[in-house]
């Protein structure tokens, strides 16, 4: 999984003045306030797109089909936020965060989180005609579902890149947890 | 007074429990991110609608999702305590915790600020603002002190951890 190539990438990332001063510098505005931004901004991306996918599949039905993809533009805040936090939480411990799997694994699934904002809006928003007769089709609740499983797990998984010795057990990896 | 509370606050059955099994504290974290985040998504999207924004939203159309939020709520409650009585630093790491302190303030602020919603009887001008139509002035004020202090829970929530830089910044 390591070759020469990304290892010297890595490097050059975490050694950034910026990724040095936000490992290690005392401060609260160095890692502590871009980590506290991060949970801010996941509690967007992922609360805002669980109203969505409530709505679709039943709760809050007094919520206008029409208007819910304005919902989207909050969605949106929540992500520029946490993809520049992100990448500065990444730059700071490049080389161990590029070593854990459940860090691309969140990657991953975020991604994954988007395709399907972007398949809802081709398969279920641009249906006007659906979505001006207040209908939900099958496609459009099948979307809401695997959103909610797509943004729930990225949070989960998101969160185990805290312990990776514990993931490392799990996957029998040879960390050090028991 | 303040004794007896971390001395109710003293499991050792839950410490060990907690130490015993390296799964328990990470899967309450998980649930207490799932909590924020109905909390947060919830309350704060209502809190917008009532601030003007998403007007296409008659308000009480989101009445339904506040079970969702309140069940998010009385989970973190809950995985809130597993850490408080279960973390190995004892229960004197939240209770000595000046980010704590900050966290709890501003949950009691936005309860408190609820509460003054209650009864100053805005909520059920606020639920009878329909679609395309604005929140009362007085509400927005509420919404915006409820929006500013749950991302202030977070906030505070996320430093506990790292205390001492909010020490050092405060010269203390």
């Amino acid at each position: 999984m390591r070759w020469v190539g990304a290892t010297a990438v890595l490097d050059y990332l975490q050694n950034l003045a910026l990724a040095n001063w936000v490992r290690t510098s005392p401060s609260i505005f160095a890692y502590t306030t871009v980590l506290a931004v991060h949970a801010v901004g996941l509690a967007i991306v992922v609360g805002v797109n669980t109203i969505i996918a409530l709505r679709l599949l039943g709760v809050a039905k007094g919520i206008p089909l029409a208007g819910l993809r304005h919902l989207y533009g909050t969605v949106w805040f929540g992500f520029w936020i946490n993809l520049a936090s992100g990448i500065l939480l990444f730059i700071a411990e490049a080389n161990a965060m590029a070593a854990m799997v459940a860090y691309w694994a969140k990657l991953a699934l975020v991604a994954l989180g988007m395709i399907v904002a972007a398949l809802l809006r081709r398969c279920y928003f641009d249906d006007v005609a659906s979505v001006q007769a207040g209908v939900v089709t099958r496609v459009g609740r099948n979307l809401a579902i695997v959103s909610l499983a797509c943004w729930y797990l990225a949070l989960i998984v998101g969160r185990l890149t805290g312990y990776p010795d514990l993931v490392a057990g799990w996957l029998g990896m040879g960390g050090t947890g028991n | 007074m303040w004794d007896a509370v971390t001395q109710f606050l003293t499991v050792p059955a839950m410490q060990a429990f907690v130490n015993g099994h390296d799964w328990v504290w990470p899967v309450c974290e998980m649930t207490h991110y799932v909590g924020m985040s109905l909390i947060v998504g919830i309350i704060g999207t209502l809190d917008l609608r009532i601030l003007g924004l998403f007007r296409f939203i008659p308000v009480s159309a989101l009445r339904p999702l506040i079970p969702w939020a309140v069940a998010g709520f009385i989970g973190n409650l809950l995985t809130g305590l597993v850490f408080m009585t279960g973390t190995n630093q004892g229960v004197t790491f939240y209770t000595d915790n000046l980010s704590f302190h900050l966290k709890t303030l501003f949950i009691l602020l936005a309860i408190a600020n609820l509460v003054v919603f209650r009864i100053a009887g805005l909520e059920k001008q606020v639920y009878a603002t329909p679609a395309g139509a604005d929140a009362p002035v007085a509400a927005k004020s509420i919404a915006a002190l409820s929006l500013l202090s749950w991302v202030l829970t977070i906030f505070f929530g996320r430093l506990l951890m790292y205390n001492d830089t909010l020490l050092l910044l405060l010269g203390m």
